[in-house]
C-alpha cells in the first residue's frame, strides 16, 4: 500500500473495474446463449429452412449454419461473427445482418431517450427545487403526490391512453390534429416531423423519471439545507432562494448525476422497450423484443450484449467517479 | 422495463442508517409513528379495500355478473332495457365487417364495464385479475426479500471468497437489463416446463411469473443490504461484541439481522409496487400470466385491440394498477419515515 | 455540392449506357405506389424465400419458364408461357419436357438470358437449400442426389442447349404438378453467375418489368423499372403502370390503416385490425376490396396422442365448435365462410361437404352439441388434460381461448399455450413437442388439390422425430394414400376424372377428422383513394404493378 499515490490507486481500480466489466459481459452473453439453446421447439434449422422443408433439407441447413457443432463451439462461432467479422446474420430474416440492424435502431432509441431525458431533468429539478422551497406546504405535498402518481403509472398503459386520446378521441380537434401516425421520422429527413413524432413518447417516458428525480432531489435538498455550512451561508445573509439554488442544489448534484448516468445507460441500451413497442418506434428495445418473441438467437445475443454494455459501462463510470471522489471505495 | 428502474439504489449505498442495535422500544415507537401518519393509514385502508373486493371475485361473478369470466361468450346475448342484445355485436353498416363488444352498462349487474373480445365480463375479470396481480406482487416480494436478505447477509458478513462469488453473480444479474432477463426467462420457461427437484412448474402456472419476478430483482435489494451488513460488521458495537467473544452466529442473529430487518421492511411495499408493475408489463407483452387466467396486465393486453372502440377494457385495469401501486408507494413512504428516515431509497 | 455533382455525372453515365427504352405512355402511366407492412420477411432470394409477402413481388421482378397469368380472380390460375415460347407437350410418357427460350430477353444487369442460365438456376435451387427441393424438385433426374449432397450437385436431369436455345428436363416419373412448380417464384430464372448461396438482402438481377434498387429489412424495398425490359407477353409479364414501387416497413397495422386513410401510403400488407374494420368498411367502402382465398383455418388434432387418438373424441370437437362464433372472431361473415372440409371453394375437386352440423349436408348451419356430448361419452376421454397450441396474435389467440372454452364444456381440462407466430408453425410440426391440438391455417402454393390433401395428410409427409412433419396430425391411412396416388397419376391424362377422386379423398379425410376445419378466409385489401385498377389475382393476390396511381 505504501508508496502508491492516490492516482496509482485510482488507475488500479479502473483496471480492475474494466476487467470485471469484461467478465460480466461474457457471463451475460453465455447465460443468454444457454437459456435460448435449451429451448425445445425452437430449432433454428427448421425455421431457417422454411415451411414444408424435408428433413434432408433441414439437416443440410443445420450443417451449413454449424448447428450440429458442440455448444461451446457454436458460442465461439457466434461471438466471432458478432464482434470480429461483424457479419452475423439473423436466423429468422435470412441474410439480415445483425450489426447494421442495431446501428440503424440505435438513433431511434437515442432520439427517444435524449428528448425524454431533457424533459425529465428540467422538470425533475423544477419539481425538486420548488417542493423543497415550499417544504411542508400544500404545494410541496401536491408535487410529491403527483410525483408518486408518476412513479405508479405503468408506462405502457400511459402510452396506450395517450394514443387513445391523441390518435382517436381528440385527434380531429385542434388540440391533436398535428399528431402524426405512430412511427419514427428520421431527424435528417424531416426535423419537424421528427419532433412531432417523438414529443408524446418523450413525455410518456419522462413522467416516471420526473417523479423519481423530483422526489430524490427534494430529499437531498432538505438534507443539505440542514448541514452546517448552509446555516453559515444563511447567517451571512444570503436569501433562501440563493441558498437553495447556489449551495444546496450544487451539493445534491453528485447523486443526481449518478442516478442520471445509470438510468440513461439502461435506457439507451434498450430499456425503453415498452415505450417503443407502444408507440411503434423501431428502436433497440423494440428490436430486442421482436427478437425475443421470434427466438432469433443471433439478434438476441447482439441486443443483449449491446444493452448490458451500456448498463455495465454506466455502472463502471459511476463507480470510478465515486472512487475518484471517495478513497474508501477503492479498497473493495 | 422502463417502469422497473426506480429501485436502482445509488452506487454509494453504504451508509448505514443507525449503527446501534435497535432497542426494544424501537418497533413500538415506529408503529406509533406510523399510526400518526394519516396518508399512510389512508393508503393502507385503500389497499385493504382493493384486496377485499378482489377476494370477492367469485361471488361477484356468480351473483352479480352471472357469467363465467373464463369461458368465451362469443355468440351470447343479454337483456338490456327489455331488449336482447348481442354481447359481441356484428357491424351492420358498410360491408358488415368487424365486431364490437358491448360497452360499459354502468350498473351493478352483468357487463358493468362491458365485454372483452371473447364476450367475457370485464368487471368480473378485473376482480379475478386483481387476485392474480396482488398474489404475484406479494409472493414475488416475499421471495425476492428472503433471497436478497440471505445473500446480502451471507456475502456481507462472511466476506472473502463467499462474498466474491456472490458479488459476481449479483453483478451479472444486475448488469443484465432487467426487463430483458425477465422476458427471456418467461419466453423460454413458458415454452417448456421448469423442473426443480420434485416440483414441476408448467408454462401456464402462476408460479412462473412469481419466481421470475422474485429472482430478477434480488440484486436491487441484496446489494444495499450487503453494503449495510459490511459497515455494520466494522461498526464499534459489533467489533466490541466480537472482542468479547460472542459467537458469530449470535452476532449475526442478534445484532445485524434486526438492523437489516427495518431496511427490508421499508423495501417491502416498494418492491411489491415494482413487482406489480413488472407483472403487468410482462403480461402486457403476453409473457406473464397465461390465458384464460387474468391479471391486470393481460386485461390491458386484451383491451389493446379494442382501444379505439371500447377503451374501457384497457383503461379500467390501468386505473386499478395505478391505485394499488400508488397506495403501496405512499405506504412505503410512511414506513420509511417511521422506521428509517435516512434510508436512501429511490422513490 | 460536390456530392451532387458526382451523383449527376454517375447518373448521366448510367443513363447513357442504357438501351433506348420503349417506355410505355398513356394516361395512367407513371408515379410511385407506396406499399406498407409491419416488418420485412427475410431474404430477397427468390429461390429461398417462401413467404406470401415476397411471393407477391417476385412475379413482376422475375420470370420462370412458365408463369401464372397476370390476371384477376381464378384466371390467374392459368399457366402461360413466360421465358419459354410455348408450353411444351411432355414426351416420353410425361417424363421429358423441352422448353424453347424466347430470344433477346435481358436481365436487369444487361446480360442476355441463355439456356445455361436456366440450367444453372435449377442447380442453384438445390445448392441454396430451397425449402421444397426435396418435396417438389427432386422429381428431376439427379434431384435426390442433390438433396443429399447439395455441394456436389450437378443435376443431370436438366440439359441446356445454348445454340438451339432449348432446355430439356428429364423427370424420374410423370408429375402432373411439374408446371405449377416451375411457375411459382422458386422457378425464377437468375443469371448463371449468381453465387450458389442465399443472397439475403443483396438483390439478384431478374428479367421482370421491375428490378430491386435497394432492400433493407428494417426500412423497406425500392423497386424501379427494369431498363432492359421489353414486353413480350402481356399475360406473362406486362408493362406495369407505375414507375416505382416502394415498400415501407415498420408501421403497426393500426398505423398502416391511418396512413392509408390519410393517403400517406397506398396499400397495406397486414390484416386490418378487427378493431378498425368497422371504421374502414363504413367510411372507406370503395377503397376496400374483399376477395376469397384458396385457404382454410383449421385445428390439427394429433391422432397418435391421447385424447385425440380416439376418433370419437375428434368427431366430438368437430361437432362442438361453433363455426359462426369462429367466423365472428375472424371479423364477421363478410370476411370468412364456415366450412367442414379440407378443400376450399374454388379449388379443383371441391365438392361441398359438411357432416359436422345440425343438418348434415353441404353447408354448415349450427353446432350439434348433443351429438358432440354423446360422442364424448362414447370416447371415454372426458377429464383428460389438453393443451391448445396457438399464436400470440389475433385471430389465432382469440380462437385458442375460444377453443379452450369449448373443450372445457366437452369435459376436458384445457389450457392454452400461445407462442410467437414465427415459431408456432414449426412447433406444431415437431412430434417431440407432443402437441395434442393446435390452431393453424394453410394457404395454397398453387391451385391443385394435392397441395392440400397430399401435402398435409399423406403418410410420406409424416416424419416422426423431426421439426418438419408438415402432416401435423400424424395421419396415415394407406387406402387414402392409394387413392391420392391414383388421382395424381390420372390427372396427367384426365383432369376431370382426377378431380372426382380428389373430392372423394376430401370426404374420406374429413370423415376421420384428423383436422377440424373452421372456415375459409377472405382477403381484405385496403387501398388509398388514388389507387385505380385494383386487380386481385387468386394466385399472388394484389398485383401492385397492375394498379395505377395517376
Amino acid at each position: 500500500m505504501q508508496g502508491r499515490g492516490p492516482w496509482a490507486e485510482v488507475t488500479g481500480f479502473v483496471v480492475r473495474r474494466l476487467l470485471h466489466m469484461l467478465f460480466v459481459l461474457v457471463g451475460i452473453s453465455a447465460t443468454v446463449f444457454l437459456i435460448f439453446f435449451a429451448t425445445p421447439g425452437a430449432d433454428p434449422a427448421a425455421r431457417i429452412a422454411g415451411r414444408n422443408a424435408t428433413p434432408d433439407t433441414v439437416a443440410a441447413v443445420r450443417r451449413e449454419f454449424g448447428l450440429d457443432k458442440p455448444l461451446p463451439v457454436q458460442y465461439a462461432m457466434m461471438m466471432d461473427h458478432l464482434l470480429v467479422t461483424r457479419d452475423l446474420t439473423s436466423f429468422v430474416n435470412r441474410g439480415e445482418r445483425i450489426v447494421p440492424e442495431i446501428a440503424e435502431a440505435a438513433p431511434v432509441t437515442l432520439s427517444l431517450v435524449l428528448g425524454a431525458a431533457a424533459i425529465w431533468v428540467v422538470f425533475g429539478v423544477l419539481v425538486g427545487v420548488v417542493a423543497a422551497a415550499f417544504k411542508d406546504t400544500v404545494i410541496d405535498r401536491g408535487l410529491m403526490v403527483a410525483g408518486l402518481v408518476g412513479v405508479s403509472v405503468p408506462v405502457f398503459w400511459l402510452g396506450e391512453v395517450v394514443n387513445l386520446i391523441t390518435q382517436s378521441r381528440l385527434h380531429d380537434t385542434f388540440l391533436f390534429s398535428w399528431v402524426p401516425a405512430l412511427g419514427y421520422v428520421p431527424l435528417s429527413q424531416n426535423p419537424l416531423g421528427w419532433f412531432a413524432a417523438l414529443v408524446l413518447p418523450w413525455i410518456t417516458l419522462a413522467v416516471l423519471y420526473i417523479g423519481i428525480y423530483g422526489r430524490v432531489l427534494r430529499a437531498n435538498l432538505i438534507e443539505a439545507l440542514n448541514e452546517d455550512y448552509i446555516r453559515t451561508a444563511r447567517a451571512k445573509g444570503l436569501s433562501d432562494w440563493q441558498v437553495l439554488t447556489r449551495h444546496a442544489l450544487r451539493c445534491s448534484l453528485i447523486s443526481f448525476v449518478t442516478m442520471f448516468g445509470l438510468d440513461f445507460g439502461a435506457l439507451v441500451g434498450g430499456g425503453a422497450l415498452l415505450t417503443e413497442v407502444v408507440f411503434g418506434l423501431q428502436g433497440v428495445g423494440a428490436l430486442t423484443y421482436r427478437a425475443l418473441e421470434d427466438l432469433d438467437l443471433p439478434m438476441i445475443m447482439a441486443t443483449v450484449i449491446y444493452a448490458s454494455f451500456f448498463v455495465v459501462v454506466s455502472n463502471a463510470a459511476v463507480d470510478i467517479l465515486y472512487a475518484a471522489i471517495d478513497p474508501r471505495v477503492r479498497e473493495r | 422495463m422502463s417502469g422497473a428502474e426506480p429501485l436502482r439504489a445509488p452506487a454509494g449505498w453504504s451508509e448505514p442508517a443507525r449503527l446501534a442495535p435497535p432497542a426494544l422500544g424501537y418497533w413500538a415507537g415506529a408503529f406509533r409513528k406510523l399510526l400518526r401518519n394519516p396518508s399512510a393509514l389512508a393508503s393502507f385502508a385503500v389497499l385493504m379495500l382493493i384486496v377485499l373486493v378482489c377476494a370477492a371475485a367469485p361471488y361477484y361473478a356468480r351473483d352479480v355478473s352471472h357469467t363465467d369470466p373464463f369461458a368465451s361468450n362469443v355468440g351470447g346475448s343479454i337483456m338490456v332495457g327489455g331488449k336482447s342484445v348481442d354481447v359481441l355485436q356484428q357491424a351492420t353498416n358498410g360491408l358488415g365487417l368487424g365486431l364490437t363488444p358491448i360497452g360499459p352498462l354502468w350498473r351493478f349487474g352483468p357487463y358493468a364495464l362491458g365485454a372483452d373480445d371473447q364476450g367475457r365480463d370485464v368487471a368480473a375479470r378485473l376482480l379475478y385479475g386483481g387476485r392474480n396481480s396482488l398474489l404475484i406482487g406479494v409472493a414475488s416480494t416475499l421471495i425476492c426479500l428472503s433471497l436478497a436478505t440471505l445473500t446480502g447477509l451471507v456475502a456481507g458478513f462472511f466476506g472473502g471468497l463467499t462474498d466474491r462469488v456472490i458479488s459476481i453473480l449479483l453483478d451479472i444479474l444486475w448488469a443484465f437489463p432487467i426487463y430483458l432477463l425477465a422476458i427471456s426467462l418467461s419466453i423460454v420457461l413458458i415454452n417448456q416446463s421448469l423442473v426443480i427437484g420434485p416440483l414441476q412448474i408448467t408454462g401456464s402456472s402462476l408460479a412462473l411469473p412469481i419466481l421470475i419476478i422474485g429472482v430478477v430483482y434480488v440484486p436491487y435489494v441484496a446489494r444495499p443490504i450487503r453494503g449495510q451488513v459490511l459497515s455494520l460488521r466494522n461498526s464499534e458495537f459489533v467489533l466490541a461484541a466480537t472482542g468479547l467473544g460472542v459467537p458469530r452466529f449470535r452476532i449475526l442473529w442478534r445484532d445485524i439481522l434486526p438492523n437489516v430487518l427495518s431496511t427490508v421492511i421499508v423495501f417491502a411495499p416498494l418492491m411489491m409496487a415494482l413487482n406489480i408493475l413488472t407483472e403487468a408489463a410482462l403480461s402486457f407483452l403476453s409473457v406473464g400470466v397465461q390465458p384464460p387466467a387474468a391479471s391486470w396486465g393481460t386485461i390491458i393486453r386484451d383491451g389493446e385491440g379494442l382501444l379505439y372502440t371500447q377503451p374501457m377494457v384497457a383503461v379500467a385495469p390501468g386505473i386499478a394498477i395505478v391505485l394499488t401501486v400508488l397506495a403501496l408507494n405512499i405506504l412505503g413512504d410512511g414506513l420509511r419515515d417511521a422506521l428509517d428516515p435516512r434510508a436512501k431509497l429511490r422513490i | 455540392m460536390r456530392l451532387h455533382r458526382i451523383g449527376a455525372l454517375a447518373a448521366a453515365f448510367v443513363l447513357g449506357a442504357f438501351p433506348a427504352m420503349a417506355a410505355p405512355s398513356g394516361p395512367h402511366y407513371g408515379g410511385t405506389i407506396r406499399l406498407v407492412a409491419a416488418a420485412a420477411e427475410g431474404t430477397m432470394d427468390p429461390q429461398v424465400n417462401y413467404t406470401l409477402k415476397y411471393w407477391q413481388l417476385f412475379p413482376f421482378l422475375y420470370d420462370g419458364l412458365v408463369t401464372f397469368k397476370k390476371a384477376g380472380g381464378t384466371d390467374a390460375f392459368t399457366i402461360v408461357p413466360d421465358l419459354a415460347e410455348s408450353i411444351p407437350t411432355p414426351a416420353d410418357g410425361g417424363k421429358t419436357y423441352v422448353f424453347t427460350l424466347r430470344k433477346g430477353i435481358k436481365f436487369s444487369n444487361g446480360q442476355t438470358l441463355t439456356a445455361d442460365d436456366v440450367r444453372a438456376t435449377f442447380v442453384r435451387l438445390f445448392k441454396v437449400l430451397n425449402p421444397n427441393a426435396g418435396a417438389w424438385y427432386n422429381v428431376i433426374e439427379g434431384g435426390d442426389a442433390c438433396v443429399k449432397t447439395p455441394a456436389s450437385c450437378t443435376l443431370p436431369g436438366v440439359v441446356a442447349d445454348d445454340a438451339a436455345g432449348t432446355v430439356t428436363f428429364h423427370l424420374v416419373q410423370p408429375d402432373s404438378e411439374f408446371l405449377d412448380q416451375l411457375a411459382v417464384p422458386f422457378g425464377s430464372i437468375v443469371p448463371a453467375s449468381t453465387p450458389a448461396k442465399d443472397m439475403g438482402t443483396t438483390p439478384i438481377p431478374g428479367t421482370g418489368a421491375y428490378m430491386i434498387k435497394s432492400y433493407d429489412p428494417n426500412r423497406g424495398i425500392v423497386m424501379v423499372r427494369n431498363p432492359y425490359f421489353k414486353q413480350w407477353s402481356a399475360d406473362a409479364q406486362p408493362w406495369g403502370y407505375v414507375d416505382e414501387i416502394d415498400y415501407n416497413f415498420g408501421l403497426t397495422p393500426d398505423a398502416q390503416v391511418t396512413a392509408i386513410e390519410n393517403g400517406q401510403d397506398d396499400w397495406m400488407f397486414d390484416n386490418i385490425p378487427v378493431d378498425r374494420l368497422n371504421e374502414v368498411a363504413t367510411r372507406y367502402t370503395k377503397q376496400l376490396h374483399l376477395n376469397p382465398l384458396l385457404a382454410y383455418f383449421y385445428l390439427t388434432l394429433n391422432v397418435n396422442l391421447a385424447p385425440f387418438s380416439n376418433e370419437d373424441a375428434r368427431l366430438a370437437v368437430a361437432y362442438a365448435i361453433n363455426r359462426a362464433d369462429l367466423v365472428k372472431l375472424y371479423g364477421g361473415p363478410a370476411l370468412a365462410t364456415p366450412s367442414c372440409q379440407v378443400l376450399p371453394p374454388g379449388m379443383p375437386g371441391y365438392a361441398p361437404y359438411c357432416p359436422y352440423t345440425m343438418n348434415p349436408g353441404s353447408k354448415w348451419s349450427a353446432p350439434d352439441m348433443a351429438k358432440a356430448k354423446a360422442l364424448m361419452a362414447k370416447s371415454g376421454t372426458a377429464g383428460q388434460a389438453v393443451t391448445i397450441i396457438t399464436q400470440t396474435i389475433d385471430p389465432y389467440r382469440a380462437i385458442g381461448v375460444y377453443l379452450q372454452s369449448v373443450l372445457n364444456e366437452l369435459g376436458y381440462k384445457a389450457s392454452v399455450k400461445a407462442i410467437s407466430p414465427d415459431i408456432e408453425f414449426t412447433y406444431l410440426q415437431n412430434t417431440k413437442n407432443k402437441v395434442q391440438i393446435g390452431v393453424t391455417d394453410w394457404y395454397q402454393d398453387y391451385p391443385a388439390p394435392s397441395d392440400f390433401l397430399n401435402v398435409l395428410y399423406s403418410c410420406a409427409n409424416f416424419h416422426p422425430g423431426s421439426d418438419t412433419s408438415i402432416n401435423m396430425p400424424g395421419f396415415c391411412d394407406k387406402s387414402i394414400d392409394a387413392e391420392m396416388q391414383k388421382a395424381m397419376t390420372l390427372s396427367l391424362t384426365d383432369a376431370a376424372g382426377a378431380n372426382k377422386i380428389w373430392a372423394q379423398v376430401d370426404r374420406m379425410v374429413t370423415d376421420q377428422s384428423p383436422t377440424v376445419t373452421m372456415f375459409n378466409p377472405k382477403h381484405a385489401d385496403f387501398v388509398s383513394k388514388r389507387v385505380g385498377n385494383f386487380v386481385f389475382s387468386g394466385q399472388v393476390y394484389f398485383q401492385p404493378e397492375l394498379a395505377w396511381v395517376k
